[in-house]
C-alpha cells in the first residue's frame, strides 16, 4: 500500500469534493437539525401546558401567569378566535378577562368566569390550568391564604431535553459525514465508471478504500465537534472529547466503507441506509427516554460510541470512565477491517 | 393476426415493468431490507407506549380518610354542626387527572417522593405494599410500582388548624424532575383546599362544566404516541420508496438504456406510464403493508384508506420521477431526493404536535395526504370529512406528476 498514491487519491477527492453540494449538506446538515430538533422539536419532548387569554382588564393575572416558566401564554384579542383556537386544540384552556374584572372581584362582586377548556386537551393540563387560574383569583381578591405552603425540592433534576437531544444530533453529524460521504463517494465512482478506471492506474482498491476513509474520518470529526460546540456540549476537557468523537468517526467511517463496498449500485446503497438506518439509530433514542431499560442500548452497534461521547461531552466525566466502552468500539473497527477486505476482494473478482 | 393498439401498448408497457420488477427481485439485498425495513416499522409501533398519562399522580399524607376522621373529631370539639361534618366526609378531593396515593406518615412520603422508598399497588387491589430496596427488601409479586414524585404532607391538625383560623404550614415535596408548573399547581391546589376549609367561597362565579369543554372531550381516550405513529409510519413507507424510484429512474437516464429502449417500437409515453404504475404500484404495497402491520383497517375505514394511499403513493412517484430526472448523476440525485423528501416529511411530523397545522405546513404539497391519514388512522374520520382534503390532495398529486412528467419527457429526448 502506497502513502503516496492514498494522499493523491484523498487530494483529489479534498479537491472536488468541497464543489459538490454533498459535501455542503454533510456541512450544513447539522446546523439545520440543531436547529430543528433544539427550536422547532424539544416541545414535543417536553410539553407545557397552553394557556389563552383575553385580556379587556389589564389583569394581575395575565402578568402572573407571563411571570410562570412552566404556562405557555398566547394573548389574543378576542373571545371567537380564544374559543376555535381551544376547540382546534391549538391551546388547553382559554380565559376571558372582561374590563374590570380584577375590580368587581376586589369588591366581592363574584363576576361569572368565562374559561374554556378544550377537548382534546391532557386531564392533567386542564387540573393546572384550573388550579392555577382559580388561586391567581384568590390572589386578586387578596385577605391572605389561610395556609402556609413550603415546598422542599428532593433529588438532582433530570436532564433538560436540550442536553438530552444531543446524541442525536452528534448521531447526524457523524453519520452524514462518516457514513454517507465515503460510501456515497465509493458508489458515486463506481457508478460513473471512475473506480474501474482507477484500477487501471497503479492505484490499487484498498489505496482507494483507505482514501475514502480518510475523507470521512477528517469530515466525521470536524462535524461532530462543531455539533458539539453548537450545543454547548464541549464538556470540561476537550481533548478527552476529541479522543472519543475520533474513535467514533474511526468507526462510522468503517461502517461507512462496508455499505460502500456492499452497494453496487445506487439502489442497493438506499436500500442498506433504509434498512441499517433504524439498528444505527436506535441507540440514540435511549437518551431521549432515560426511563427506557438501558441495557437495550447495549445491543446496537453505535451505542459504543455514543455512550463515551455522551458520558465525557455531556457528563463531563473523564475518559478512563469509558474504557470498556471505547475498547468495544475500536474492536468492531478492527473486526470490520478483514471483512470489508474480504467483501472488496469478492467485489473485484 | 394483428393485436390491437391498446394491446399493444398494454404488452409494452407491461415488459417494462416486468423488467424492473426482475431488477428489483434480483437485488437480494434489497428485497430483504425491505422486508426486514417492514417488519422493523411494525415492530417499533407496538414498543411505543399505547396509552397516555394524563394523569397527576399526588401522594399524601396522612390518607384523606384519616385526614378527614381527625379532622370531624377536631371540628366537633370546636362545636361544628352535623352538616358540617357530614359536608366534609362527602367532600370530594380527588379529581378527574388527578390520582391520590395516602402514605402513613410526613417521612414516609419524603423518601417515597426521593425514590429511597418504593410504593407498590397489589395487582388485584388491595392495600400498598412500601418496599426499602436498600434494606434488601425484595420486590412484591404481582404488584405494580406506583411512581410518586410529588406528595403533600399535611399536618396531624390541618382541618382543625384551618376552621379555626390557626398558622398552618403544609409541605409540599416534589422530586427535582417535577415540572414547574405542576409544583406551582401542587401549592396552588393545597391553597384551594384551605380556603374551602376555612369557608371562603370563590371570588368569582364558576360557569357550568359542559358548557366550558370545547371540541369532543377525549379526557381518558387521548391519541397515544402508537396511535400518532401509525400515519407516521405510513407516510414513511411512501418517503423511503421516494429514494429507490427515483433511483431506478436516474439509472435508466444515465446509463442511457432508455434510448436504447426508445429504438424498439416502444414510445416515450409506454415508458412514463410503466414508471408511473410500477413506482405507484410499489410504494402502495409497501404502504399497505405497514398499515395492515399496525392494524389501521377497519371495516369501516379501509376503502378510504386505500384511496388515500394511492393518492400519495402516485404523488410520491412523481416526485421519485422529478427528482430521477433533475439529477446529473447519483450523488446529484440523493441531494435532490434529501431537499425534497425533508420539506415533504414536515407535514407528518406536525401530526405529533397537538392543534392545527401552521399555515405555511398546509401549502406543502404531502400535507392534505399527511393530515388524511392521520385524521382517518386516529380520529376515524369518513368520507364525507375527508372530501376537501382528498381534493386537495388529488390536485397536489396532478401538479406534481404532470410536472414530473414535463421534466422528464425532456430529459429523455435531451439524452
Amino acid at each position: 500500500m502506497s502513502l503516496k498514491r492514498i494522499w493523491s487519491i484523498l487530494r483529489k477527492d479534498l479537491k472536488l469534493g468541497p464543489r459538490h453540494p454533498f459535501f455542503l449538506l454533510a456541512v450544513i446538515m447539522p446546523v439545520v437539525l440543531t436547529f430543528i430538533f433544539q427550536v422547532a422539536f424539544g416541545s414535543l419532548f417536553e410539553p407545557r401546558p397552553r394557556l389563552g387569554i383575553v385580556d379587556q382588564a389589564q389583569s394581575e393575572i395575565t402578568s402572573s401567569v407571563r411571570q410562570m416558566e412552566g404556562i405557555e401564554l398566547t394573548l389574543l384579542d378576542d373571545v371567537e378566535t380564544l374559543k376555535k383556537q381551544v376547540e382546534e386544540n391549538d391551546l388547553d384552556a382559554g380565559l376571558v378577562l372582561p374590563a374590570g374584572f380584577d375590580e368587581a372581584v376586589r369588591a366581592g362582586k363574584r363576576p361569572k368566569l368565562e374559561f374554556y377548556i378544550g377537548g382534546e386537551s391532557l386531564a392533567s393540563n386542564r387540573i393546572i390550568l384550573t388550579v392555577t387560574a382559580i388561586d391567581l383569583l384568590r390572589g386578586i381578591e387578596g385577605g391572605g391564604a389561610p395556609v402556609e405552603v413550603k415546598t422542599v425540592q428532593l433529588g438532582e433534576g433530570g436532564l433538560p431535553v436540550a442536553v438530552r437531544l444531543v446524541p442525536m444530533l452528534v448521531f447526524y453529524a457523524l453519520v452524514m459525514a462518516g457514513l454517507w460521504v465515503p460510501a456515497a463517494s465509493l458508489v458515486e465512482e463506481k457508478e460513473k465508471g471512475t473506480f474501474t478506471a482507477l484500477l487501471v492506474s497503479p492505484a490499487r482498491t484498498t489505496e482507494v478504500l483507505a482514501a475514502k476513509w480518510i475523507l470521512g474520518f477528517i469530515l466525521s470529526l470536524i462535524m461532530a465537534a462543531a455539533t458539539l460546540l453548537l450545543n454547548r456540549a464541549f464538556g470540561p476537557r476537550p481533548l478527552e472529547v476529541l479522543a472519543v468523537i475520533a474513535v467514533a468517526a474511526l468507526l462510522n467511517c468503517m461502517l461507512g466503507l462496508l455499505v460502500g463496498v456492499v452497494s453496487k449500485n445506487s439502489t442497493m446503497f438506499f436500500s442498506l441506509v433504509k434498512g441499517t438506518g433504524i439498528f444505527l439509530f436506535a441507540p440514540v433514542v435511549f437518551y431521549i427516554f432515560p426511563h427506557w431499560p438501558q441495557w437495550i442500548a447495549r445491543i446496537f452497534p453505535l451505542y459504543w460510541i455514543m455512550e463515551p461521547i455522551w458520558q465525557v461531552s455531556v457528563m463531563g466525566r473523564p475518559l478512563g470512565s469509558v474504557r470498556l466502552e471505547l475498547a468495544v468500539a475500536l474492536a468492531i473497527t478492527l473486526a470490520l477491517v478483514p471483512l470489508i477486505a474480504a467483501l472488496n476482494r469478492r467485489a473485484q473478482a | 393476426m394483428k393485436r390491437s393498439l391498446p394491446g399493444r401498448s398494454g404488452k409494452i408497457i407491461g415488459a417494462i415493468m416486468l423488467k424492473d420488477l426482475r431488477l428489483y427481485g434480483r437485488n437480494k439485498i434489497y428485497v430483504v431490507l425491505t422486508v426486514l425495513t417492514l417488519a422493523c416499522f411494525g415492530a417499533l409501533f407496538w414498543l411505543i407506549p399505547g396509552t397516555v398519562e394524563e394523569t397527576i399522580t399526588l401522594a399524601i399524607s396522612p390518607p384523606l380518610q384519616t385526614i378527614i376522621n381527625e379532622g370531624k373529631e377536631a371540628l366537633r370539639e370546636l362545636g361544628a354542626s352535623a352538616e358540617m361534618l357530614q359536608e366534609l366526609e362527602q367532600t370530594e378531593f380527588a379529581e378527574e387527572g388527578l390520582e391520590l396515593v395516602g402514605l402513613e406518615s410526613a417521612a414516609q412520603l419524603r423518601r417515597a417522593v426521593e425514590g429511597t422508598l418504593e410504593v407498590y399497588r397489589p395487582k388485584g387491589g388491595g392495600d400498598l405494599i412500601l418496599r426499602d430496596k436498600a434494606a434488601g427488601e425484595k420486590k412484591p409479586k404481582d404488584a405494580q410500582r406506583v411512581q410518586l414524585d410529588i406528595g403533600i404532607a399535611f399536618p396531624d391538625s390541618f382541618i382543625a388548624g384551618v376552621a379555626g383560623r390557626e398558622k398552618t404550614t403544609v409541605t409540599v415535596y416534589a422530586n427535582a424532575d417535577v415540572p414547574e408548573e405542576i409544583r406551582q399547581a401542587m401549592q396552588s391546589f393545597v391553597r384551594e383546599i384551605a380556603y374551602q376549609l376555612a369557608g371562603r367561597e370563590l371570588p368569582v362565579e364558576l360557569p357550568a362544566e359542559e358548557t366550558i369543554i370545547l371540541g369532543p372531550d377525549r379526557s381518558g381516550a387521548q391519541a397515544s404516541m402508537r396511535d400518532k405513529m401509525r400515519p407516521l409510519l405510513a407516510f414513511f413507507a411512501l418517503v423511503l420508496e421516494t429514494y429507490a424510484m427515483a433511483s431506478l429512474i436516474s439509472t435508466e437516464l444515465l446509463q442511457r438504456t432508455v434510448t436504447a429502449l426508445l429504438v424498439t417500437p416502444m414510445k416515450m409515453w409506454h415508458f412514463l406510464a410503466a414508471k408511473t404504475l410500477f413506482g405507484t404500484g410499489l410504494a402502495l404495497l409497501q404502504g399497505l403493508t405497514i398499515l395492515v402491520l399496525v392494524g389501521a383497517f377497519t371495516p369501516a375505514n379501509w376503502l378510504l384508506l386505500l384511496t388515500i394511499m394511492l393518492l400519495g403513493s402516485l404523488l410520491f412517484t412523481g416526485v421519485a420521477m422529478l427528482i430521477g430526472a433533475a439529477g446529473k448523476d447519483f450523488l446529484d440525485q440523493l441531494i435532490y431526493a434529501l431537499l425534497f423528501s425533508v420539506p415533504l416529511m414536515i407535514p407528518a411530523f406536525a401530526v405529533l404536535f397537538p392543534g392545527t397545522a401552521a399555515a405555511w405546513v398546509r401549502v406543502i404539497p404531502s400535507y392534505p395526504i399527511a393530515e388524511l391519514l392521520a385524521n382517518t388512522t386516529i380520529y376515524g374520520s369518513s368520507w364525507r370529512d375527508s372530501l376537501g382534503l382528498l381534493g386537495y390532495a388529488l390536485l397536489w398529486g396532478a401538479v406534481l406528476y404532470a410536472m414530473s412528467l414535463l421534466v422528464l419527457k425532456r430529459k429523455v429526448e435531451s439524452l
